[in-house]
């Protein structure tokens, strides 16, 4: 457990945070944090599973509707509806993942799309249940929860608490089951494992933390609207992951800082938005294939051999 | 006791045969070879066996139960394990993971999602790295292997499968002479000591004389020939079709 003392500072440091940032930064940390378990919730599917998910804003989006709507009509407690958004995005992911895991590669990519685009219709125009083109108004969390300082703690014990439980899968037979459908999904099938049934229950474990992000979205935003779903929402978690880098754990959520951050300085002064990550990703894409993470793993193991042969067995960097 | 009975298996692809009324029996604890020529439908025939292609007709029965277009986790599950020709291994992950992923499957532990896999299996792992002599490179990534270990490990991911019968698809291809006989001594006392029953196919003639108590000569899907070494190497179509080609 030493190894990890660098994410015991962070978590420190994240504690203080806001108390040394005003109040639009406390926002986009909180933002930061929501985007970032919905990345490392896609990384699930695409770094250790190996398929590219081009529809996972349905689960965020589903999630978000399902805390918003019950906030809105009903006087649930907001984590009894975070629950609610967790299951429901799970059973969603369910229906659409039994039949996208029948696929792999380019057509997995379309159909999880596909699915995604069709969800995001039906929310768009069923206006008597979702609001329609209109979304959600008045998503108001409790009153305990009603400042930015009390929403971000909430959020970051929240987003925490799922990725220690995401971490911990990571590390499981299960999760190295999800690598080794990866590497050689043949070679998985004939020592005895039902690859799509894995393939399925990982989607669903996705979704789910997908739709438990998406469930804090709403009470920060105070409302939500069908664009959630849209697949530009879809490819946000992917440029979050191509910039922090697939094949680390946290890379999905080093990708949210950056991006997340970025989007807030860059609007702040120019409306070229879409130009400037297009940049960045180009960047990216081009000169460190790896991401940020990826980056810092080549160069620290440059910089000294820390690790000695027994200590890797176990841990994240086999996986570069 | 028979352990593997085939009846009748026939496939094609397109117009091409690849297996042609192949009737075939395995006794517990035999160690035999298939041998042929390129294309002569050996890999198509072990292929059928663990459920990677569906026969056209024909049944297969393991230890007594039809186990005829099963899929290949189910096949795998009931003690059937195979190693591909061209070594099929997770590339990404060390020698260690690697066996481990085969252990911890067949332990039916790939469900757990909260205990992390480093500490499981560690025993059973360590154990089969040493048999099959891959413990010096545990912690390499498999992708960088040398050919030979790399059939090693993925005899090895079949062993961890703890299979009561084992297809090997040419396990000593791209194998140095040296390594060749290791592999195939290594073969020889897993049928010996741990009472596997394995069929392999080969083309290299001293191997299979070597090692193989029966041998089977395919040749364009079928079966031409059947019997001890001595035997087919006096058989006068074997010779003619394949040993003529090779010698």
């Amino acid at each position: 457990m030493l190894r990890y003392w660098w994410l015991g500072l962070i978590f420190i440091a994240l504690l203080f945070l806001p108390l040394v940032i005003g109040e639009f930064w406390v926002h986009v940390a909180i933002e930061i944090l929501i985007l970032g378990l919905f990345a490392v919730s896609f990384n699930m599917i695409f770094g250790y599973m190996g398929q590219l998910s081009f529809g996972h804003a349905a689960y965020f989006g589903v999630g978000a509707y399902a805390t918003g709507l019950l906030l809105v009509k009903t006087s649930v407690p907001l984590p009894v509806a975070l629950a609610v958004s967790m299951v429901t995005a799970g059973l969603f992911a369910l229906v659409i993942g039994y039949f996208c895991v029948r696929m792999t590669g380019i057509y997995f990519a379309i159909l999880t799309m596909a699915f995604g685009q069709m969800l995001y219709y039906i929310i768009f125009q069923w206006y008597s249940f979702t609001g329609g083109d209109d979304g959600l108004q008045g998503i108001v969390p409790p009153a305990w929860l009603m400042s930015a300082w009390a929403y971000y703690y909430f959020t970051l014990f929240i987003v925490v608490a799922a990725m220690i439980v995401m971490w911990f899968i990571s590390e499981s037979p299960f999760g190295y089951t999800m690598r080794s459908i990866r590497e050689n999904a043949d070679r998985t099938r004939f020592i005895g494992i039902n690859v799509r049934k894995y393939m399925l229950i990982n989607f669903v474990v996705a979704g789910m933390f997908a739709g438990l992000a998406g469930g804090l979205l709403g009470p920060f935003n105070r409302s939500i609207a069908p664009d959630l779903c849209n697949w530009h929402q879809s490819g946000v978690p992917v440029f979050m992951t191509v910039i922090g880098g697939p094949l680390g754990f946290f890379g999905p959520m080093i990708g949210s800082v950056i991006y997340t951050f970025l989007f807030a300085f860059v609007t702040g002064f120019t409306e070229y938005w879409p130009l400037t990550i297009g940049l960045v990703i180009v960047f990216v894409v081009l000169f460190m294939p790896g991401g940020v993470l990826g980056l810092a793993q080549s160069k620290f193991k440059t910089l000294g051999a820390r690790d000695s042969m027994a200590e890797t067995q176990g841990s994240m960097d086999t996986e570069t | 006791m028979v352990i593997l009975k085939v009846e009748h298996l026939n496939k094609a692809f397109g117009g091409l045969v690849a297996t042609c009324d192949v009737s075939y029996e395995m006794q517990t604890g035999e160690l035999s070879a298939i041998i042929g020529p390129n294309g002569a439908g050996k890999s198509t025939f072990f292929n059928l066996l663990t459920g990677y292609h569906r026969a056209d007709s024909g049944r297969v029965l393991f230890q007594g139960q039809d186990i005829s277009n099963w899929p290949p986790h189910r096949i795998s599950r009931l003690g059937i394990a195979r190693a591909f020709q061209v070594s099929n291994i997770y590339l990404a992950l060390t020698t260690y993971e690697n066996v481990r992923q085969a252990i911890l499957a067949q332990q039916k532990r790939t469900l757990n999602f909260f205990t992390p896999a480093h500490r499981l299996a560690k025993k059973e792992t360590a154990e089969l790295l040493e048999v099959a002599g891959l413990s010096q490179h545990a912690y390499m990534i498999a992708g960088n292997l040398s050919q030979g270990d790399k059939k090693r490990l993925e005899l090895a991911i079949a062993l961890g499968s703890k299979p009561e019968l084992l297809f090997l698809d040419e396990p000593t291809a791209g194998m140095s002479g040296e390594e060749t006989h290791e592999t195939m001594g290594l073969v020889k006392r897993l049928n010996q000591e741990m009472s596997l029953t394995i069929l392999f196919t080969e083309h290299d003639m001293s191997v299979v004389f070597g090692y193989a108590k029966r041998l089977t000569v395919l040749h364009q899907g079928a079966i031409i020939a059947e019997g001890s070494p001595e035997e087919v190497r006096s058989n006068e179509t074997a010779q003619k079709i394949y040993l003529g080609e090779e010698a």
